[in-house]
């Protein structure tokens, strides 16, 4: 019930098991070797995967990647919330006008093509455009662009503020080897008096999933890294993903123990293109030294182009190749997931708190963050503040310490923040002085998310904002719910039409969006409006 | 077995049965369901209240539990409900058929003038088929025809197609009924709440 | 919206899908499955839901005709029936009874036929009365009573959901019970672990665990190397065999040199995939095995559906929830007409007409003598007519010049008679020969029941009136009847089923009201239970158990030689029912507009055949032109065609050959030979591979 197709999820699976490519896989090797996609491509996909043609047809359909024709150069320029709130939306543009060619366009001789791309991961040097593969961004990067002259962004720094950090260290394998030899129920049992909350958003204990998935009949059991949450303003799965892989590895490796599962699969943002390429290399060098193997191993599966992917079920949807719809639930992944069977999913960040657990046990996990949300958070940073980069903290300090004293403060006052992701509630200036924890954030109509914390200074436009934030929502909705499908697109049109805003209507609207919304995505995006209808009704 | 309270009855179901199903005969509205096909949760129009949920549940997935309370007429539920009926009658270029499960749904909620009006479906239509005619303008996306294909027939000649508010259906290649490996059954129409889907026969009924 | 609703039965194939047909201005305006038939559960096909245009056809027979000078001419029903009642007469008084023929339509409703075969036996006095399983499951209809006891499905559709394993064979059902296919093949999805055995992939083979393609005319081999597996590897339930069955010594003494090494040789199957088979039925804790016409339409088809029970007896794979032995009869009412007794040698249910107490019973209730000698099959009669025997047939819904083997033959013998009646609701290939062709009803248009092929009787109604002066079958042949001097004294078909109920023990309890909208299934007990799973303590047979047949390969009556290097089998498509007579008269020409021989792409280079070409046909009796197909579904050495068209008149191609036991004709073995049009015979290049 929910959704996904059993007989859909059967067929892949049969396929599977023979060790036939997804859907997805062909049609993307398919738009990479030739810049478009024929009907002869999803013929071939179709025999291939073992999917039906019509499904193959839906897919392609449906990833940003396989949508716009490419030509020789293809350009896409970052469209997410910290690039826009680096020139307010004026790069997007800025970019055509350079090109020549319009957003999702090419150029009649096929020399060059344009697309948008949400997110690449560089806010702390905003505004981001990838050429090719090149990811460039900051101070001049419009003017290379036009000359044709790419070269890479520098890449965020991670810091940590703890003093045995958690997130930071680099995996080593020590957490795994030592628990391996342990009966998996210890593991478990530490892992939920840790009282690990998932840090990817929804704040769901990462112990009982895992104990529901390990009570499970079917002996197949499966782990999935969930590396596409791909929220604008946030670069911490990347990072992690990217410069300590193996930390992910070893925290996937624990999950598979506690659990009972030997397989493991990492989903990647095709926004992040290095992502994959790390995830590998270490993937290789942790077979070599044995730590994974017959007992567990991992493959990483690159995304297509969603945001809203990073939804669990859509998520494994899109793993499988299908159309990354999501479902409802029950049948919760953890009970039928990936080819039917248990599925624990787990966000990238919370998986890196595990090989802590393991070598130095849950007391000493609660200890980091005292009185507050057990461990610490990754929090990252945009071009606006004077240190952006990434940093691990403890739960429990104030926004304003994170901000001014962490991060250097803004060049002038800070106006906004949007912490946690594009649906997370939109904090005043005038209210930095909130707790940074799960509690204290859903207060005032925000939250932790995945911890991005996105600064708009004083000269935002806070109806840009808004219409940003909608245009982004509806965009990246799935388009399988109502509320959401329509909604969105009916709540951006109502701003961008620069009209005053009739707010009874709107809040009618987004009651309904919020109220109705078969998942976070649509029952989310209200949130930053009504922050922005709260404090700034006068810019609307 | 499990019992529950429904709009102040007693109900005993077997574990596993869902609101929806437990209800039955209480005349809950709903616009992707069909009793053929397992429940999709797409349309969120069967919203019910059960106590302790903060927000409305979607009866069709949400299965029932010992002691539930269920109102199956709780004014917010019914207010989003409506508003939602409201929006899908809005991005269709015509209004539907009154013989359609559609303009029924949306009389039982009394659902008055868009509030929301705005950008409608384009006009697309395929009528080379003997017997199915496909008007796209009219699909809601409910995904019901795409089931009944999977589930019942097991064809898989139809697909979900676009994404947002683009979202439509498609047969085979996005090549009609006709030219895809459509058998014909016409279990799509059959399902069909809008009549997207529907006989050619029939054409005069809903034009 | 709509003038009327009723719900109704189906009139294609033998799933009996329960239908809702709304009318407008007198003609069915849609319909849609019923949610609660119990076959369908709210499905259907393209033929029952949307072929229905043929009934306001104007090329629908609306008057009685008669037959002047070679031309026919229309006449009122009085004069047609005088015609026909005094050209019987005359025929009977001069040549007695038996040179007079019925042939009951298996399409019609089970009153239609008991009114059939009632007219024939009383009113005119033969026994000569039979109908189209003659060429179809007579011999699972055979088979089942000698190795069970009853001529029908062990179990329902339903045990396909509770079935842990299948063997299909000789069955294409997602294009001939589309159904019942797509239930399948859900059900596989679900986990059903299916094995199909065919000469040609079928769609169901893609989503099967194992596909075995025999030989044309090989299946016993097959069945008995199952079987040698099957008790080789101790996948046998002893105490079942013990407590329930008889024969299995003489078996096992057959079944030593059916090694799968001695079934390759034969069948072509390799050895390893047949034990594979054997051990995914027998290690299933339920099975099916469900069969078409690929196993009955063969010289020894009723042998080797004794050898299909076999398998299930010695694995105790019948008479519970998902095992389930599943003949998957083709017409609508194939299964009824022969229960009712349209058959030459018995009554209703099965009971020989020398039977005395049942011969009795019947007189008693008719009011007059009956013969106890048998009469004659179809193939008899047409034998007869050629020989002089038979002067005069009656022929209603049936087109046996379309249908029937050996065209040629058949042609003959309809030219031969000296009368032919044909009732039927449009002109076909048969009533080119009628001297009076009386204009009848769809199922559309009458009531009564149809008895599926799960032994479910379900309620026919009318959703419009027969057009113009065309009647309901029921209401001709009571009519003829009474002229013909014999007073059947019903009011309506209703009255007819209380008849037969009185009449027939296995279908006592029914009755209209009890039928309801889900119908039931035979034997029905006078309280009105019914059986949806057979022989769940006893088989109905005199010592109550099951019997095995030790029955040994032989080979088919055709074989492929130099001359005719290629052996055809003929089938059905999706989109068409049999002769075509209803659905080429409906939309679904649009989705296929002839017949297409498959051949295989080595067979077709070979031949210097592309796809598309006309090609010339020819077989020991006959030859005609088709369009090629070139498909890998079919293997090479094989081709496959159907006999939807009149035009292509495939069945010119089909010889005599036909099943030992029923006269079933071997419509799947056939030796042919394909060429492009034009060429002469010495062009062929030789086959490469046997």
């Amino acid at each position: 019930m929910g959704g996904v197709s059993r007989n859909l999820v059967e067929l892949v699976r049969r396929h599977h098991e023979q060790g036939a490519p997804t859907a997805l896989e062909v049609l993307k090797e398919a738009m990479d070797r030739r810049g478009e996609i024929t009907d002869d491509d999803r013929r071939v996909a179709a025999e291939r995967s073992g999917l039906p043609e019509a499904a193959v047809y839906g897919v392609s359909t449906f990833y940003e990647d396989l949508l716009v024709p490419r030509g020789a150069r293809h350009v896409r320029v970052c469209t997410g919330t910290a690039c826009f709130a680096a020139t307010g939306g004026a790069h997007v543009e800025a970019v055509e006008a350079a090109l020549g060619v319009g957003l999702d366009q090419r150029s009649e001789d096929r020399s060059v093509s344009l697309a948008e791309t949400v997110c690449l991961g560089y806010c702390h040097c905003g505004p981001a455009v990838r050429d090719g593969d090149t990811v460039d961004a900051g101070p001049g990067v419009l003017d290379r662009v036009l000359s044709d002259s790419a070269r890479p962004a520098p890449e965020p720094r991670l810091t940590s503020l703890l003093a045995e950090p958690v997130l930071t260290r680099p995996g080593d394998w020590a957490g795994f080897t030592t628990a391996r030899e342990r009966d998996p129920s210890e593991l478990l049992a530490a892992v939920k008096a840790a009282d690990v909350r998932g840090r990817g958003g929804a704040g769901f204990p990462a112990g009982v999933k895992w104990e529901f998935a390990s009570r499970a009949a079917n002996p197949d059991k499966v782990i999935v890294a969930n590396g596409d949450e791909g929220d604008p303003g946030s670069y911490i799965d990347k990072l992690l993903m990217e410069d300590n892989p193996h930390l992910l590895l070893e925290g996937m490796a624990l999950a598979g123990h506690a659990v009972g599962a030997r397989h493991g699969f990492i989903v990647t943002r095709s926004e992040y293109p290095r992502s994959k390429p790390a995830l590998d290399a270490a993937i290789a060098q942790a077979r070599a030294a044995g730590h994974l193997g017959e007992h567990f191993d991992v493959h990483v599966v690159e995304g297509g182009g969603s945001y809203v992917v990073g939804e669990e079920t859509a998520l494994l949807a899109c793993l499988q190749g299908l159309r990354g719809t999501v479902s409802a639930r029950p049948p919760f992944p953890a009970e039928r997931g990936v080819h039917g069977h248990p599925t624990v999913v787990n966000n990238v960040e919370t998986l890196c708190n595990i090989p802590f657990i393991a070598r130095e046990g849950a007391d000493a996990y609660r200890a980091l963050s005292p009185n507050a949300t057990p461990g610490s958070k990754l929090v990252c940073f945009n071009e606006r503040f004077a240190r952006p980069g990434a940093y691990e903290v403890p739960f429990g300090m104030t926004v304003r310490e994170l901000c001014e004293d962490v991060a250097g403060g803004m060049d002038g006052p800070i106006k906004a923040l949007q912490i946690g992701g594009p649906l997370g509630g939109i904090l005043p200036g005038t209210r930095l002085d909130t707790v940074f924890d799960f509690e204290p954030l859903a207060a005032e109509g925000c939250m932790v998310g995945h911890g991005g914390i996105v600064g708009f200074d004083a000269h935002t436009d806070m109806r840009a904002v808004a219409t940003h934030l909608l245009r982004f929502g509806a965009n990246e909705s799935c388009g399988k719910c109502f509320p959401c499908r329509i909604g969105l697109q009916r709540a951006h049109a109502m701003f961008a039409t620069g009209a005053p805003i009739d707010r009874t209507s709107l809040e009618q609207l987004l009651e309904a969006v919020e109220i109705g919304s078969l998942c976070a995505h649509g029952g989310a995006v209200p949130a930053p409006i009504r922050s922005i209808l709260a404090h700034w009704p006068e810019e609307l | 077995m499990i019992t529950l309270t429904i709009d102040g009855d007693e109900v005993t179901v077997p574990p596993g049965t869902t609101i929806l199903e437990a209800a039955r005969g209480r005349d809950i509205p709903t616009l992707c369901f069909d009793e053929r096909q397992a429940p999709f949760g797409a349309c969120r129009v069967c919203l019910v209240a059960v106590e302790g949920s903060p927000k409305p549940l979607p009866s069709c997935t949400t299965p029932v539990r010992e002691g539930m309370t269920v109102d199956t007429r709780d004014p917010t539920a019914r207010r989003v409900a409506a508003a939602i009926v409201e929006l899908v009658l809005s991005e269709l270029p015509v209004a539907p058929a009154p013989h359609t499960e559609l303009a029924q749904v949306a009389r039982m909620l009394d659902v008055g003038e868009p509030r929301w009006p705005g950008e409608t479906h384009a006009v697309e239509r395929d009528e080379r088929h003997p017997y199915l005619a496909f008007q796209h303008e009219l699909c809601i996306s409910c995904g019901r025809c795409v089931r009944a294909c999977d589930e019942v027939q097991g064809t898989f000649a139809l697909t979900a197609t676009g994404r947002g508010f683009e979202a439509n259906v498609a047969a085979g290649l996005d090549q009609g009924f006709r030219d895809s490996v459509c058998v014909s059954c016409g279990a799509c129409a059959d399902t069909c709440p809008t009549d997207a889907i529907t006989e050619i026969s029939l054409l005069d009924l809903v034009r | 919206m709509f003038d009327s609703s009723v719900t109704t039965t189906c009139g294609y194939c033998g799933v009996g899908c329960r239908l809702e047909a709304h009318t407008r201005n007198g003609k069915v305006a849609t319909i849609a499955p019923a949610l609660d038939g119990p076959a369908n559960e709210g499905h259907t096909c393209l033929k029952g839901r949307f072929a229905h245009q043929f009934s306001r056809r104007r090329d629908r027979l609306t008057t009685p005709l008669i037959r002047e000078n070679g031309e026919l001419r229309i006449a009122s029903w009085e004069e047609a029936l005088h015609r026909v009642v005094s050209e019987l007469t005359r025929i009977k008084a001069a040549d007695g009874p038996d040179a007079i023929a019925g042939l009951a339509s298996s399409r019609a409703t089970n009153e239609d036929c008991y009114a059939m075969q009632r007219l024939m036996r009383a009113a005119i006095g033969t026994n000569n009365i039979d109908n189209c399983s003659r060429v179809c499951h007579s011999p699972t209809s055979f088979a089942l009573r000698k190795s069970f006891g009853l001529s029908g499905a062990t179990g329902s559709f339903a045990d396909v959901d509770h079935a842990g394993a299948m063997i299909l064979i000789g069955a294409n059902p997602t294009e001939a019970h589309p159904v019942v296919g797509a239930r399948i093949k859900q059900a596989v999805l679900r986990g059903l672990r299916l094995v199909t055995i065919d000469p040609r992939r079928i769609e169901l083979s893609d989503y099967g665990e194992l596909h075995l393609s025999p030989r044309p005319g090989t299946n016993a081999a097959v069945m008995l190397g199952l079987a040698h597996v099957l008790h080789r590897d101790g996948l046998t339930d002893p105490a079942f065999i013990a407590a329930r069955t008889n024969g299995y010594d003489a078996l096992l003494e057959l079944l030593p040199q059916y090694t799968p090494e001695a079934v390759e040789e034969i069948t072509g199957i390799p050895a390893a995939d047949l034990v594979r088979a054997a051990h995914i039925y027998g290690e299933a804790a339920t099975a099916c095995l469900t069969w078409g016409l690929g196993v009955t339409e063969h010289r020894y088809g009723s042998e080797v559906v004794q050898l299909i029970c076999n398998v299930a007896l010695m694995t105790g794979n019948v008479g519970r929830p998902g095992s389930a032995l599943l003949p998957l009869r083709g017409q609508n009412n194939v299964q009824g007409s022969s229960d009712m007794g349209a058959l030459p040698d018995t009554f209703t249910a099965y009971r020989s007409v020398g039977d005395e107490p049942v011969a009795r019973s019947f007189e008693a209730a008719w009011g007059v003598d009956l013969p106890r000698a048998k009469g004659y099959t179809i193939p008899q009669m047409f034998d007869a007519a050629v020989a002089g025997d038979l002067k005069a047939m009656y022929i209603f819904g049936e087109d046996v010049a379309q249908t029937d083997p050996n065209t040629a033959h058949v042609v003959a013998a309809l030219e031969s008679l000296e009368f032919l009646v044909c009732q039927d609701i449009f002109e076909t290939e048969t009533t080119k020969y009628a001297d009076v062709i009386l204009p009848a009803s769809s199922f559309l248009e009458k009531a009564g029941t149809f008895t599926n092929a799960e032994r479910r009787v379900q309620l026919v109604a009318p959703a419009i009136d027969p057009p113009g002066g065309a009647r309901t079958d029921f209401d001709i042949i009571t009519t003829l009847s009474r002229a013909l001097g014999h007073e059947m004294g019903w009011a309506s078909p209703s009255d007819t089923m209380d008849e037969i109920a009185r009449l027939t023990p296995d279908w006592s309890g029914i009755s209209y009201e009890r039928l309801g909208r889900t119908g039931l299934q035979w034997p029905v007990a006078p309280d009105g239970t019914d059986s949806p799973i057979l022989y769940t303590e006893r088989f109905e047979l005199p010592d109550g158990r099951a019997h095995f047949a030790a029955l040994p390969y032989k080979a088919p009556g055709d074989a492929a030689d130099d001359e005719f290097p290629l052996i055809l089998v003929t089938g059905r498509r999706l989109q068409h029912y049999n002769a075509g007579t209803m659905t080429r008269r409906t939309g679904n020409v649009e989705l296929n507009d002839r017949d297409y021989l498959e051949i295989h792409p080595d067979d077709a280079a070979r031949l210097w055949v592309s796809d598309g070409d006309t090609v010339s046909i020819r077989s020991r009796q006959g030859r005609t032109e088709i369009t090629a197909q070139v498909t890998e579904r079919i293997e090479p050495g094989h081709v496959f065609t159907t006999f939807h068209f009149p035009e292509t008149r495939t069945n010119l191609l089909i010889g005599n050959s036909m099943d030992v036991n029923t006269s079933c004709p071997e419509y799947k073995v056939i030796a042919v030979d394909v060429r492009p049009i034009g060429e002469e015979a010495s062009m062929t290049p030789a086959l490469s591979s046997a």
